[in-house]
């Protein structure tokens, strides 16, 4: 086992964990091969037999920092601009909150929340002090990796413009502020915890995660945008209610002590600032046993409500599939989508920003007023929902839980169509529908009744275009492979190749709208269109499966 | 012999409003085999848990090796070995990495606990996996790791929930000859399994929990002198009062034929 340059750095504190009571030697090995299991966050059997000696200690997690170095650097403007540090400051610390909070969600959960620590360490002879502190200053390390991406820039650059009074207290402000995200995510979930069985926390956790990765992506796309909103001339004073807003205590304390604006709301800004986090993580400690307790619901599920299946839903489905081979496999894979967290952690976030991508093509529109886009064409930027399609049949074949796959092998079942085509479906109404629905419904608020049969059309583009990808993609049987392959195969030539389909689509629809009836032509040819690619596409032979 | 190793007094727990154990009191002397049996459910597990210490929030007096545990001495837990029932484990570790940190926590040194750890390994015929990682063991391989680890420190009193998970009948006999020969050396073991036929040849004295409160206690030959009983399962049967396994089986075997 490597021994870790961190690891060294802290023995620096051995002294203080000694005088603490903490059983340092054992703490230091417990975080040993903590940080050991941290370096195979994913790991597969098949790892086992490939001799991947480079990659034993390289830390997923480090290599995915430079995103957050990214964002540090995006802060940088809310730090030179100006003097108003209130505004600024708070600006910057809402930011680097939104940051630490989601990743800590996201990406320490699984430390917070481990419960074979319980199992494992405690019925040995090592004291709780001890355990306790191993998990908190494991917490630490991340937290200090992260931090120092995301704000290590941005305070060099304020060091250069501000002065060092400025680099101190921000220090210092950064400092408090992790104290209090890590006790408040923890009381978070002792809160959930202490309400809700282990599977919901587990959801909830999830679609944090969801959230995370889709804001990452809209954030990308919005950020380098936002800078022409930014209004350097905004008056920004002190209100009451900033003492419910945490980020703009930290702002409120440069401002006091930058601009030595002591009026009392600011002292009490800045008081709020040092008392709470500190208060936090006392009552974090304080209430660390009980969360300990109530860690062992994440073991056991509560009693679950059964889920009738609707009497619409089942008309729907016997009209929808012909087959019961191909309802069967349309229920389960609707539920998998529906439950399995790895595939919605991969999918939701993509499905999410196909609901975005449109707006930001017709945002110049947008500056131009209203009263223009409703006679215009920019409604063809709903095509650019379709481009995230092939991503989404792509990630069709994955699972976090792709060893169930093996009942395909075992089942008695002849053909492989229904398997193919009862999917598809799922994927169309379950996944795809959604958000076509979601889009149509702003669309026609943007753009008026009129555009209803366009709309149309672009539902049945988009089914020809989903089993146009699935032709030309390889086939692999559902839910079947390891999200791990995932990052390793690339196919991003094939995905561009697919996307520049939509262009042409799009291309086609554009010049319809130049004759009368035109739009009506492209719906029949659409739906005829759609009929045969249907009848032709799922004839998949066991053969043309890739595995 | 003859020195009690646990003694529990009327020990309580319930978890919300539902009673686990219901006052519980045992004592067990060293040298002792305790089969520790009782349906699903019936508390095994959860009296294990209380007495490793990972269980706390229970009523009653639980004393190890003298000791009372409540008063958050950690010191018994060096001389106690477990095998948990279902086996959480660091299983992105190599069984090298994994039982060298164990034997660590015990206070081995990182040399003495792969020396060990290792032959351990070889004479369960698992030498070979040593250093590959634990996600890809079988589930026996698991089980025996499991068992080792709970060895290394050469503990006084050992707890084993379900140790046989997973083995196959060789290994089975491999471990009840290391189980007498341990037992023979004055070690204490608490073994708790829902496989009779081996509590019944394996255990010095036989303790039944049934809904949380202990329904029989006494060596194999008592019980079946108090029940006129043939073997452990019926004498299981008879004490947890269930009769109706042959009306169950024939009408499962009826839904299965239904189409």
């Amino acid at each position: 086992m490597k021994d870790y340059r961190t690891l060294k750095l802290l023995d620096l504190f051995e002294k203080l964990f000694t005088f603490l009571k903490v059983d340092y030697k054992i703490m230091r090995r417990i975080l040993q091969v903590k940080l050991t299991m941290d370096g195979r966050r994913v790991p597969t059997i098949f790892s086992q037999n490939t001799n991947k000696k480079n990659k034993e200690h390289s830390n997923q997690y480090i290599k995915s920092l430079w995103i957050y170095v990214l964002f540090g650097l995006f802060t940088i403007p809310f730090i030179v601009m100006g003097d108003h540090y209130l505004f600024q400051m708070s600006l910057f610390y809402g930011v680097i909150t939104f940051f630490i909070m989601t990743s800590m969600i996201s990406d320490f959960s699984s430390v917070l929340l481990d419960v074979r620590d319980r199992n494992i360490l405690y019925p040995k002879p090592v004291d709780r002090r001890t355990i306790n502190t191993a998990k908190l200053i494991h917490i630490v390390i991340y937290l200090s990796f992260l931090t120092i991406a995301l704000v290590g820039i941005p305070l060099i650059v304020g060091l250069f413009t501000k002065g060092v009074i400025f680099f101190i207290v921000t220090i210092v402000n950064v400092i408090l502020l992790n104290l209090l995200i890590v006790a408040l995510t923890a009381l978070i979930y002792l809160f959930v915890l202490r309400f809700f069985d282990g599977e919901k926390l587990k959801d909830i956790i999830n679609y944090v995660q969801i959230g995370l990765s889709l804001a990452i992506l809209v954030g990308y796309q919005l950020l380098v945008r936002s800078f022409q909103f930014l209004d350097l001339t905004i008056q920004f004073e002190p209100a009451w209610w900033h003492v419910f807003v945490f980020p703009i205590w930290f702002g409120a304390n440069t401002d006091t002590l930058m601009n030595g604006n002591y009026h009392s709301l600011n002292l009490l800004l800045t008081g709020l600032s040092v008392v709470v986090p500190l208060l936090s993580i006392w009552i974090y400690m304080k209430f660390n046993p009980t969360f300990e307790n109530h860690l062992q619901k994440l073991t056991f599920q509560g009693k679950a409500k059964e889920k009738r299946r609707s009497h619409f839903g089942q008309s729907l489905l016997s009209v929808l599939c012909r087959t019961q081979e191909e309802r069967t496999f349309y229920r389960f894979a609707s539920l998998m989508m529906k439950n399995e967290r790895d595939f919605k952690l991969k999918v939701y976030p993509t499905l999410g920003f196909s609901v975005v991508i449109p707006f930001l093509f017709i945002l110049n529109d947008f500056r131009e007023g209203i009263s223009g886009l409703k006679e215009s064409n920019s409604y063809l930027a709903i095509y650019f929902s379709l481009i995230m399609i092939p991503t989404i049949i792509v990630l069709l074949k994955y699972s976090g839980k792709y060893k169930g796959a093996w009942i395909y092998t075992i089942v008695p079942f002849s053909q492989l169509k229904p398997v193919f085509s009862g999917t598809f479906k799922a994927f169309l109404m379950k996944l795809y529908l959604p958000v076509y629905l979601l889009l149509s419904l702003i669309f026609i608020i943007l753009f008026g009744i009129r555009i209803l049969p366009d709309l149309v059309v672009v539902f049945l583009v988009a089914c020809n275009y989903s089993v146009i990808c699935f032709m030309i993609l390889k086939k692999h049987i559902p839910f079947s492979q390891s999200f791990d392959e995932y990052n390793q195969n690339n196919n991003g030539v094939l995905l561009l190749g697919l996307a520049s389909i939509v262009a042409v689509f799009a291309g086609l629809h554009y010049l319809s709208t130049f004759y009368i009836y035109g739009i009506y032509i492209y719906l029949i040819v659409a739906v005829f269109a759609l009929a045969i690619l249907w009848k032709v596409a799922f004839n998949v032979k066991w053969e043309q499966i890739y595995n | 012999m003859g020195e009690t190793i646990v003694a529990i007094q009327n020990l309580k727990k319930s978890y919300g409003s539902k009673s686990v154990l219901d006052g519980v009191s045992l004592q067990v002397k060293q040298g002792e085999i305790i089969g520790y049996i009782g349906p699903n459910g019936a508390g095994k597990s959860t009296t294990i848990k209380i007495m490793l210490g990972i269980e706390s929030d229970y009523t009653g007096e639980v004393q190890i090796f003298g000791q009372d545990i409540s008063i958050g001495t950690i010191d018994y837990k060096k001389r106690i070995g477990y095998v948990p029932e279902i086996a959480d484990l660091y299983d992105n570790l190599t069984g090298f990495e994994y039982l060298t940190f164990i034997g660590e926590l015990y206070g081995l040194t990182p040399q003495t606990a792969d020396h060990k750890a290792k032959n351990l390994m070889e004479l369960f015929g698992i030498g070979e996996v040593y250093h590959s990682r634990i996600s890809s063991y079988s589930k026996g391989m698991r089980q025996k790791l499991l068992i080792i680890s709970s060895l290394l420190h050469n503990p006084d009193l050992l707890f084993f929930d379900e140790p046989l998970n997973g083995l196959d009948a060789n290994s089975v006999m491999i471990f009840k000859e290391i189980l007498t020969q341990l037992a023979q050396q004055g070690k204490t073991i608490f073994y708790s399994s829902h496989i009779m036929d081996v509590v019944e040849k394996i255990s010095s004295r036989i303790i039944l929990l049934n809904d949380g409160k202990i329904a029989a206690d006494g060596t194999f030959d008592e019980l079946k002198l108090q029940n006129m009983e043939g073997s452990l399962e019926q004498i299981f049967n008879e004490l947890t009062g269930f009769k109706e396994h042959q009306d169950i089986g024939a009408k499962f075997v009826s839904i299965v034929g239904e189409m």
